[in-house]
């Protein structure tokens, strides 16, 4: 091979691999900025509002930024087969209100927490992880790691996870036990979810 | 008779390095293949909820509100003080779990932890140590059959939960008997003929209430936002266990962890 062919070969490898350099990058600071942006609206909600309206502010910010359905479907496991459309649907309801009100009472009152958002890792799979920290005012930062999945309508939230435990699988498990012990079915635990919902 | 000790301890850590392996070997059998994702391993269901909802009673009536009281009413400097001293109680142990480990610089650090706050740090009240920049570290023997064990952390055998102690399982459960078998304080006050039971009881009593009220929180949140609460602390003690065994793993098994995530069985 000639030293010029040589070096043109060597130039292509280099764009190439800055290329596919910056677009991984890039995805990997798209899922660190919303992750920052959401914690930040967050703090924001906690500090100016409380009651019904924290809670609806907070359900606004989980249905722009985290992919509910999907989350729903993945807490529901394989029952979400056996579903009709108007039980996915009620399902996802409920579990949205649940979660929007677990959120909002679960803040009480803002002391002073910070997020710093760490590594971004992108996963082959359009998976991406985000690693950040929640700074307390005192004792240790608590460790919170973020999933972020693209299913064609940009980057959403799809999984959290506190010091290790991941709040959609412990979701699935407590979900997948309440169907076994109640004949099966995905009706009974719809049920419990709306009169909740409902309280 | 300091010797003697000595010997007693080593004796006593051979005897642990036995049965550890046997543990580790025990656990290594059960369960192939298990991505994590699947649900806890939980032979004993319906013993284990029957413990859980005994453990549940005494936790309302007794364990909870006393946990309360201590956490809002006890002034915070007596608390870190309580913390201190029961954490410096417990080097030891650490130290002995970072040699099993193969961490004999950890090890080392936490026993120069235990000489300077047993010292300057009067009985272990005061964390002098962590001010002159040794970190502290907590180790079970529980974590250390997890690093050996060469399955997912996520299997821990079967799920077991203690009376009193609560949630547990193979793993851990034959981990909390060990570290109880190796403790220097237990050994040594079994050689010396000295009658502390009282003082080992109101250690092991402070240290329930202490992490009783640091959980608070957590298992409040955890029960209120569950429609079944024992489901949903198995699956949050396994993963929490199994996040902590993983750190200790190291980079070695990031790419596994990785890999886990990809194989969750969560339906597409």
């Amino acid at each position: 091979m000639s030293l010029v062919a040589f070096r043109r070969l060597a130039l292509r490898l280099a764009v190439g691999a800055a290329v596919a350099l910056f677009s991984v990058a890039a995805s990997a600071a798209d899922a660190g900025s919303t992750v920052d942006t959401v914690a930040k609206q967050v703090i924001d909600i906690i500090k100016t509002k409380t009651g019904a309206d924290r809670q609806a502010a907070i359900r606004q910010i989980m249905q722009a930024n985290f992919d509910l359905p999907y989350m729903g479907q993945a807490a529901l496991g394989t029952h979400w087969n056996q579903a009709t459309e108007a039980q996915r649907t009620r399902f996802l309801a409920a579990v949205e209100t649940a979660e929007a009100r677990a959120y909002s009472e679960r803040f009480g009152q803002y002391s002073g927490q910070t997020l710093s958002v760490g590594k971004v890792t992108a996963r082959a799979n359009g998976v991406s992880v985000v690693d950040s920290r929640l700074n307390q005012t005192t004792g240790q930062p608590i460790k919170l790691e973020w999933e972020l999945r693209d299913r064609g309508q940009g980057l959403r939230i799809t999984d959290v996870k506190v010091e290790g435990v991941s709040l959609l699988m412990t979701r699935r498990s407590d979900f997948n036990s309440y169907i076994q012990s109640n004949g099966g079915t995905v009706e009974p635990l719809i049920k419990e979810l709306e009169a909740r919902a409902a309280r | 008779m300091l010797e003697s000790v000595a010997v007693t301890m080593m004796r006593k850590a051979r005897h642990s390095l036995v049965a550890m392996t046997a543990a580790a070997a025990l656990l290594g059998g059960c369960a192939t293949g298990d991505t994590g994702a699947a649900e806890v391993w939980d032979p004993i269901e319906t013993p284990n909820r029957f413990m859980f909802s005994i453990n549940r009673v005494v936790d309302i009536i007794a364990l909870r509100p006393v946990a309360v009281i201590y956490r809002d009413w006890v002034p915070e400097p007596a608390q870190k003080s309580v913390r201190n001293l029961l954490d410096n109680l417990g080097e030891p142990v650490t130290a002995i779990n970072e040699v099993v480990q193969g961490e004999p610089h950890r090890a080392a650090t936490t026993m120069a932890r235990f000489l300077v706050n047993s010292t300057i740090g009067v009985a272990g009240l005061f964390d002098v140590a962590t001010k002159l920049g040794l970190e502290r570290t907590k180790e079970d023997m529980g974590k250390t059959i997890g690093l050996y064990a060469g399955v997912e952390p996520e299997n821990g055998g079967f799920y077991l939960m203690l009376p009193a102690i609560g949630p547990s399982n193979a793993r851990d459960g034959t981990g909390l008997m060990i570290d109880y078998l190796v403790d220097p304080f237990r050994i040594l006050t079994f050689n010396l003929a000295i009658d502390w039971t009282a003082y080992q009881a109101a250690r092991y009593g402070m240290n329930v209430i202490d992490y009783r009220s640091r959980t608070i929180f957590a298992l409040d949140d955890l029960e209120k936002n569950s429609v079944d609460y024992y489901a949903a602390l198995r699956s949050a003690y396994t993963q929490n266990r199994a996040e902590l065994i993983r750190q200790r793993r190291e980079k070695t098994d990031t790419k596994a962890e990785l890999e886990r995530r990809d194989n969750l069985a969560l339906v597409r």
